[in-house]
């Protein structure tokens, strides 16, 4: 058949009425010049007109055949059955509208957490070509990675030559003033090479050039398309702009096209230029990210790294030599195992809900087909095949399901727009959450799943039924298998729900435990911001000290405030790897975390010592220096130096300086022994730290914790002001109470988890739905009997309980099953669960008692009807 | 029971017509109405059946209906088209002729059949 010929068919489709008129017009033609010519050889006009009608042949036959080769015919059944589907959609408007709810709950879950474990998991990264990028790390034992030594980042440049191009990056943040209030921006500072790993198309400008990185080269940003929207307005001159990036003027030479980074944290970039001394200190503090050339794998590039590392540190320490590289895909570095497992049963749960909302048509579409047998035995009898019958009921379920689809669509745009918010924090920037047309399309394949699922069990019921038995009997009673099929639906989703009720109860309880889990702080009342001394301004060390000590000041005088603390790092927060303290004649290094802390710090989070002292507002430059060290290094240092009491003892420990990049192992005594306080996540044993004085050891970088009688969000602006009185250049930033931060850190990663609840909670109702389907349908069914029951004398509350015994009796058989479902699942769950078994009987018993109040409540409705039941209406009525 | 080969029998029931379809050579119909037109130039569906009646004569069996079908599927394939025009008869009728394509697409299906009855002819006439 040629293209132009399938075209013309397809044309035909719409134009079937008209082209009908006109083969109705040629035919009445053909028969009247046919009449025409035989009276003109002299026939009268009737037998003119039968021969006519002869010579011509049958009419029907010949519109059909006529339709045939016009178009295509199975596409007009098809759209027939459509029609005829829509039609009976109309005529029974209540139970479509149950039914596309149903889908819709069902379907929308699904799309929506596709949507997102699509962008998370599925999706290509937003980098062109992104399967190249890679990660590069030092692993100084298994499992555990560390940032990079400029020296060493600087040799695999020249010697890695699988790598396209290798750029190492740092985190910064900077103060962006002179246009209003002061703001404080995440940018990175990155080698050139960085916009050749992530490349990405420019709105205008350039991204670096090779020489911009080396020292001496002029200061230049390039910004992100949020941050040119954002903080400079949109400004279509921003390359002759120089705004102020902590107090220094720096040319915008580029602006990103709108992309990934838009929903990152990094608003700008700049070149690292490293110093004559970063080039050599051997400071891990880089992070290395290089793009695969195209002929080379990953293997190839694992093994070329090691082999350059092994040669870099032959001549290294043992403890150098030990370490390996690993090479990691950027992506499986974006998202890590606790996420994707969270996801995962998150998707599984909506799964299930997409069962228990199939189940629930099929039980919907099971009790519509009984009312309409003999509608379908009539047209059994008209001579319609069973297969034609089956596929009529089929498409009709397919129309309802693609309405349900539809509804559903906006559905999950309505959760993820509820759930974002709440998620962006825990999935990666590079994950765009959208309805786009992967997700339509997946919204198209489970809608016709759904069709064949829910449908297929009902069609083939109603069709292949003994039709012609409902011709006999005035459809009554429902065939008993009938009602059999439906009850064991229904105990198959009280199973599901079940396993989804409890799963949620558990994640919830799991959550509970995590809320009430001693930190060993107090979070309550404490707001904490974060304030970047600019470099420009605060060259020497003594002018931060100067800035801690008013802002102390300052703070403590804003009414409402009680503690005033600052640290370098937040509690909860997960401190850098990397230090090392020496014990005296102890050759072996006992690795800490190193965080410093100002006077206030521990008593505004109540921290307990142990022993010693804290840090005193004595211990400032010029007095001897001091640390205090938590429980954990305590131990160690029982362990490691056999030291018993380490208050006073002196110890060296490394520290970072003023400035990045470099450092110094200065000896210091131990004053005081802190309990510990948790620094990560919970499952992981604390880590060694050591506290140093901020006035003692300062740094630009602090975040100031304040304590206020209540609400702490309140006193915002007056803690902003005083900052301001203080230096009006210094932007404020990462407002959050501590126990936002808290929040955080415990339970981050696992959040989409908490998606479940919401799932279990369409499922119950789903579950409810379904149950009051079958109990009332059956209560309808019963009527005679239990009208000639009550004519017995048998009570109302008698009817009540026997019927709510039967859709309990559903739901305990249900429970039954579900409970070996949970079980089954054990092994998921644990991974999720904080301190809480899988087979929690608290949990569990709880969620089983929820499922029989549904049960009750499903079932009393129709009960109740029962009970009200007139025994002489309905015995007339139907006698 | 054997067929006309170039007069196509259409029978009522639908099902036989499928198997007809594969029997007799679709295009042979088709054919006979390029050829009515390309000779007579613009006719009426009525006037086309008749034609082909008259040369044919006595030897098919062919209801004047099934040019119908034929002429929808001519016209989609773009090598005839209908203008309305009027009947002897005082009344609204499409009036066919062929088009360019058409008239080409004559030719190809005449080359066609000719070569076809050629190739059998010689293979007939053929001695041991």
């Amino acid at each position: 058949m040629t293209l132009r010929r399938v075209v013309g068919r397809l044309v035909a489709l719409l134009r079937k009425r008209r082209l009908d008129s006109e083969l109705e017009d040629e035919i009445a033609a053909h028969l009247e010049l046919a009449q025409h010519e035989g009276i003109s050889r002299g026939l009268s006009a009737d037998a003119a007109l039968r021969a006519a009608r002869l010579s011509l042949g049958a009419i029907q036959p010949l519109k059909e055949e006529h339709r045939d080769s016009r178009s295509f015919q199975w596409i007009e059944t098809i759209l027939r059955d459509l029609r005829y589907g829509l039609a009976s959609m109309r005529r029974t408007p209540g139970f479509s509208a149950v039914v596309i709810g149903v889908l819709a709950l069902g379907i929308g879950a699904n799309v929506g957490m596709f949507s997102l474990m699509d962008a998370v998991l599925f999706k290509p990264l937003p980098f062109a070509d992104p399967a190249r990028i890679v990660g590069v790390w030092e692993a100084p034992r298994p499992g555990a990675v560390n940032a990079t030594k400029p020296p060493e980042f600087l040799e695999w440049k020249r010697l890695a030559t699988v790598f396209e191009a290798l750029s190492a990056e740092q985190g910064i943040a900077a103060s962006l003033t002179g246009q209003g209030e002061p703001a404080r921006l995440f940018g990175k500072a990155v080698t050139a090479d960085y916009f050749r790993v992530f490349t990405t198309p420019v709105q205008f400008g350039r991204t670096f050039s090779s020489e911009e990185d080396q020292p001496g080269a002029a200061p230049v940003i390039v910004l992100s398309h949020a941050a040119w929207q954002v903080d400079f307005g949109g400004d279509p001159n921003i390359l002759q702009r120089r705004p102020l990036l902590d107090g220094q003027p720096h040319q915008v030479i580029g602006v990103l096209a709108p992309g990934a980074f838009d929903r990152d944290e990094t608003r700008f970039w700049k070149p690292l230029i490293f110093t004559p001394e970063q080039r050599t200190a051997k400071l891990h503090w880089l992070t290395v990210y290089a793009r695969l050339r195209t002929d080379a794998t990953l293997t190839q590039a694992r093994e070329r790294m090691q082999a350059i590392h092994a040669a870099l540190t032959e001549a290294s320490s043992v403890e150098d030599r030990q370490a390996s590289i690993v090479v990691e895909p950027f992506d499986r570095l974006l998202v890590g195992p606790g996420l994707q497992r969270s996801l995962f049963v998150a998707f599984g749960a909506v799964a299930l809900v997409l069962l228990i909302a199939c189940a629930n048509v099929a039980n919907l579409l099971l009790a519509k087909g009984a009312a309409r047998r003999r509608e379908l035995a009539v047209r059994a009898a008209l001579g319609a095949s069973r297969s034609r019958l089956v596929w009529q009921l089929l498409t009709e379920s397919l129309v309802l399901c693609l309405m349900g689809a539809i509804a559903g669509i906006a559905v999950a745009a309505l959760l993820l727009r509820l759930a974002t918010p709440l998620l962006s924090e825990s999935i990666p920037f590079t994950a765009a959450v959208s309805l786009d047309l992967r997700v339509l399309a997946f919204a198209g394949l489970i809608a016709l799943a759904v069709a064949l699922l829910a449908g297929t069990l009902p069609a083939m019921q109603t069709a292949f039924g003994s039709l012609a038995e409902s011709l006999n009997h005035a459809a009554r009673g429902s065939s008993g298998v009938h009602a059999r099929v439906r009850r064991l639906i229904v105990v198959g989703e009280v199973a599901l729900s079940l396993v989804l009720v409890a799963g949620a109860l558990l994640l919830m309880r799991s959550l509970l435990k995590l809320q009430g889990l001693d930190t060993g702080i107090s979070t309550q009342n404490v707001i904490t911001m974060s304030v970047d001394l600019p470099l420009g301004a605060y060259r020497t060390p003594q002018q931060a000290v100067l800035f801690y000590r008013s802002a102390v000041e300052r703070l403590h005088a804003v009414p409402g405030v009680t503690q005033v603390g600052m640290a370098t790092v937040l509690p909860l927060e997960w401190i850098g790897n990397g230090e090392a303290l020496q014990v005296p004649a102890v050759e072996k290094l006992v690795r800490i975390r190193f965080k410093r802390v100002d006077p206030g710090y521990f008593r505004a989070l109540a921290v307990p010592m142990l022993a010693g002292r804290g840090i005193s507002t004595n211990d400032v430059a010029g007095t001897p220096p001091v640390v205090v060290i938590n429980e954990a290094l305590a131990a160690r240092l029982a362990d490691v130096a056999h030291i018993k009491d380490p208050v006073g003892r002196t110890v060296r420990v490394s520290v970072p300086g003023y400035t990045e990049g470099t450092s110094s192992m200065p000896e210091v005594e131990i004053a005081g022994i802190i309990r510990s306080e948790r620094v990560s996540s919970p499952g992981s044993p604390d880590p060694p730290v050591v506290y140093a004085p901020l006035a003692q050891f300062p740094t630009p970088q602090v975040k100031l914790l304040v304590r206020t009688q209540s609400n702490p969000a309140a006193a915002m602006p007056a803690i902003r002001q005083a900052i301001r009185e203080i230096d009006a250049t210094l932007p404020i930033g990462d407002v959050a109470t501590m126990q936002q931060v808290r929040d955080r850190t415990l339970s981050g990663s696992s959040r989409p988890a908490g998606l479940i609840g919401v799932f279990a909670a369409i499922a119950v109702l789903l579950t409810a739905i379904g149950l009051y389907g079958v109990v009332s349908h059956a209560v309808t069914q019963q009527r005679r009997e239990i009208g000639i029951r009550m004519a017995l004398g048998a009570r109302a509350n008698h009817v009540l309980s026997q019927v709510l015994r039967n859709a309990l009796s559903l739901v305990a058989i249900g429970l039954a099953f579900g409970l070996l479902g949970a079980v089954a699942l054990t092994r998921v769950m644990k991974s999720l669960l904080f301190e809480v078994s899988p087979l929690d009987p608290v949990a569990l018993t709880a969620a089983c008692v929820a499922m029989m109040l549904i049960g009750l409540i499903a079932g009393f409705l129709p009960a109740s009807r029962a009970a009200r039941v007139d025994p002489v209406l309905t015995l007339r009525d139907e006698g | 029971m054997t067929h006309v080969p170039n007069c196509p029998i259409i029978k009522l029931s639908k099902d036989d017509m499928s198997k007809q379809q594969t029997e007799v050579p679709y295009g042979t119909l088709d054919l006979l109405v390029l050829k009515s037109l390309d000779t007579m130039g613009t006719l009426h569906g009525y006037a086309i059946s008749r034609r082909i009646e008259q040369v044919c004569g006595d030897d098919m069996q062919l209801s004047q209906g099934s040019v119908y079908p034929a002429l929808i599927r001519l016209q989609q394939e773009g090598w005839i088209r209908d203008d309305w025009g009027i009947s002897e008869t005082n009344r609204k009728v499409k009036f066919y002729s062929l088009t360019a394509a058409g008239r080409k697409q004559l030719r190809v299906e005449v080359a066609k059949w000719e070569k076809a009855t050629a190739l059998v002819a010689r293979f007939l006439e053929a001695k041991s």
